[in-house]
């Protein structure tokens, strides 16, 4: 996380706890699309993820005078929505709906997706949209921890340093939870791909 | 290259950011975090909401700061003992005051004066209220009248042990 944007947060951390409610605002202007992929990317339902994330900010607001800026307001934030998704997911056991299938249309002229359906790949002989179904299925049979580490790393970018600050887990952890679940994919994938109606 | 790589399943993991929520969700979901706040707020018990307040405000004043001055704390100690003792000596303006005085009748009578000049004056540590007993002869007669005021004698306002309003007519 760059310092300037620490610093603008820690500003708008302080105002709140001034009790400037628009400064708060302006921090769940600023998180919620990120928290929402994240949270979206664990939970596989939108329904879930807007109720989820509604509470996570109404948490936060509460707490936020308790925030002492020991870490930085983007790990704290991302510790409470992964948290509160994984007491979530504990509550919810493995009765999901998925809704997972919502590709925003600007994808087509996305660099990666071109590369990735122009290459000599199994992405390109397998239909993309059925491949990306059993990719939403395959997190889906990860454990939620296991999960949470696939998002954060491969679908949110975040270094291993930072997983393991929001996880509280070390970075040894955050590392061999996701070989694993890399494992556990690929395995998902490959029997796709040989048994494609399977 | 048949089989999913780690690369492969980074790149298609990644398409996942695309990945987005019913247009126009972020724009309202500010509108609908308010709303939620409110609905809470309205749910939660007046006396709940009365300490939030409370706590708010003591939160505002910094009581841990203000306690680490010793001298501010003296201070405030000084003031509420030197107020507090000034409230207890202070009589209250107007209150009765008990004369142990032979009433005009030369019945034995229990009389409040009204606060005058020389109300200070009179001003006693002995118990305002004397104990005494009842005697049953300083009961007023029901044909006595309960005029008791005269040129010479500053008004006084008799506790009768019967009150006027309960006397009988006789009156047939």
């Amino acid at each position: 996380m760059d310092k300037p944007r620490a610093s603008e947060d820690q500003e708008l951390v302080a105002r709140t706890q001034a009790g400037d409610a628009t400064a708060f605002d302006q921090l769940v202007v600023k998180y919620t699309p990120r928290l929402y992929g994240l949270v979206y990317n664990m939970t596989s339902n939108h329904e879930d993820t807007n109720d989820l994330l509604q509470d996570v900010f109404s948490k936060a607001y509460k707490a936020i005078r308790g925030f002492r800026g020991k870490s930085s307001f983007y790990t704290w934030i991302h510790s409470i929505a992964v948290n509160m998704t994984l007491n979530f997911l504990k509550k919810r056991g493995r009765r999901y709906q998925m809704s997972l299938d919502d590709v925003d249309v600007s994808i087509q002229n996305d660099k990666e997706f071109l590369e990735a359906t122009a290459t000599s790949s199994p992405v390109r002989e397998a239909d993309l949209s059925e491949l990306q179904k059993r990719l939403n299925e395959a997190m889906m049979k990860l454990s939620d921890e296991h999960r949470a580490v696939v998002t954060m790393f491969h679908i949110q970018g975040m270094p291993h340093a930072e997983i393991s600050k929001i996880l509280r887990v070390s970075e040894g952890t955050v590392r061999s939870r996701l070989f694993y679940a890399n494992r556990q994919l690929q395995s998902y994938l490959d029997e796709f791909r040989k048994n494609p109606v399977s | 290259m048949d089989e999913f790589n780690d690369n492969e399943i980074a790149k298609l993991l990644r398409l996942k950011r695309y990945e987005q929520p019913p247009p126009g969700y972020f724009e309202n979901f500010l509108h609908e975090f308010h709303r939620r706040q409110r609905d809470e707020l309205l749910r939660q018990p007046l006396w709940r909401i009365c300490l939030d307040r409370a706590h708010d405000f003591m939160v505002g004043l910094n009581l841990p700061a203000v306690t680490s001055h010793p001298a501010a704390v003296a201070a405030v100690l000084v003031c509420a003992a030197v107020i507090s003792l000034k409230v207890y000596r202070t009589p209250a303006p107007g209150g009765p005051v008990a004369e142990d005085r032979p009433a005009l009748t030369g019945q034995t009578r229990q009389v409040f004066v009204a606060p005058g000049p020389s109300a200070d004056a009179e001003w006693t540590l002995a118990s305002p209220v004397a104990t005494r007993f009842f005697n049953a002869s300083s009961l007023r007669h029901p044909t006595e009248s309960a005029f008791t005021h005269t040129s010479a004698m500053p008004p006084r306002y008799v506790l009768d042990s019967v009150p006027v309003s309960y006397e009988t007519t006789f009156k047939f």
